[in-house]
């Protein structure tokens, strides 16, 4: 095997963990801006 | 711009989002599929080569991001509609993270290639240089409260900032640079094997795909925050038309 695929492994893992990590935050964000816009809008009817 | 604007309404829809989603899923895996399984090693370098079916998707998905970014300004500018400050917004962050992806995927090619981590080529500078302009462009977005205010400048750092683009594609026209010639958009066309292009080709795609499903995800939180500062300031405003991107 080739002595530098351990490059090539870490490229790849750390591609998948920047585009995952960066999609889960982005759901968490969301989440949380969701939330926050339902609290308003409950705050305003009462 | 306003079919530009219904277009993107459009798929930034739930359902539009799912459908993106699905699609850029299905194409990374056919992608690394393709870039680690079908295509030959390099004769020269060898396995390490395979970084390049992400190292240049992701630099390309940053020029791409920082042209949306420049339009969206330009746009903004234009109208003073908020959904291009939006946009503009989504698209810079998303940039940073592919550039950034594309500087670290750099460092690990060079440093069994080149020998070294990191050197101030050409290339390499003004990619950093462009890193550093659209975080930046962030920190504007940070720091200034006034929407509007915080939205103009901001545009004028995304319009002068796309300067840049251009440079750091050709920078290894002009200068002299360790860094190899552009792959894919160069005089003559491309000059690496069918299955390595093919390979190649459908990891630009795969890569664009997730950018198109990172906006809308990243559109929707806009659309949220933006619609609680509204109910929080307006008694008139309750909810947020579907079609406001």
């Amino acid at each position: 095997m080739d002595e530098n695929v351990g490059y090539v492994v870490a490229g790849y893992a750390i591609t998948a963990i920047a585009l995952g990590g960066y999609v889960l935050r982005l759901f968490a964000r969301a989440r949380e801006a969701r939330r926050r816009a339902e609290v308003v809008a409950a705050r305003r009817r009462a | 711009m306003d079919v530009a604007a219904r277009g993107l309404g459009k798929a930034t829809s739930r359902s539009g989002e799912r459908a993106l989603g699905i699609a850029a899923l299905v194409a990374v895996v056919v992608s690394a599929t393709l870039s680690l399984v079908v295509a030959p090693p390099d004769a020269v370098q060898g396995e390490v080569q395979r970084l390049m079916y992400v190292h240049v998707p992701a630099a390309w998905l940053a020029y791409l991001s920082f042209f949306v970014v420049f339009i969206s300004s330009v746009a903004y500018l234009k109208t003073r509609r908020s959904r291009w400050d939006r946009i503009a917004a989504a698209s810079a962050e998303i940039g940073v993270l592919f550039t950034a992806l594309a500087i670290a995927l750099g460092a690990l090619w060079g440093k069994p290639i080149w020998g070294t981590w990191w050197t101030w080529d050409p290339r390499l500078t003004t990619t950093a240089m462009l890193l550093l302009i659209y975080f930046t462009y962030l920190a504007v977005r940070r720091v200034v409260d006034n929407p509007s205010r915080r939205a103009r400048w901001a545009a004028v750092i995304g319009i002068v900032g796309f300067v840049d683009v251009p440079i750091v594609h050709l920078s290894v026209v002009w200068w002299r640079s360790l860094h190899q010639q552009a792959t894919l958009l160069r005089v003559g066309g491309p000059e690496i094997h069918g299955s390595m292009l093919a390979a190649l080709l459908v990891g630009v795609v795969a890569f664009t795909l997730v950018y198109a499903y990172l906006m809308t995800l990243r559109l929707r939180i806009g659309r949220l925050e933006e619609r609680a500062v509204r109910e929080a300031l307006s008694p008139q405003v309750g909810e947020l038309e579907e079609a406001d991107v």
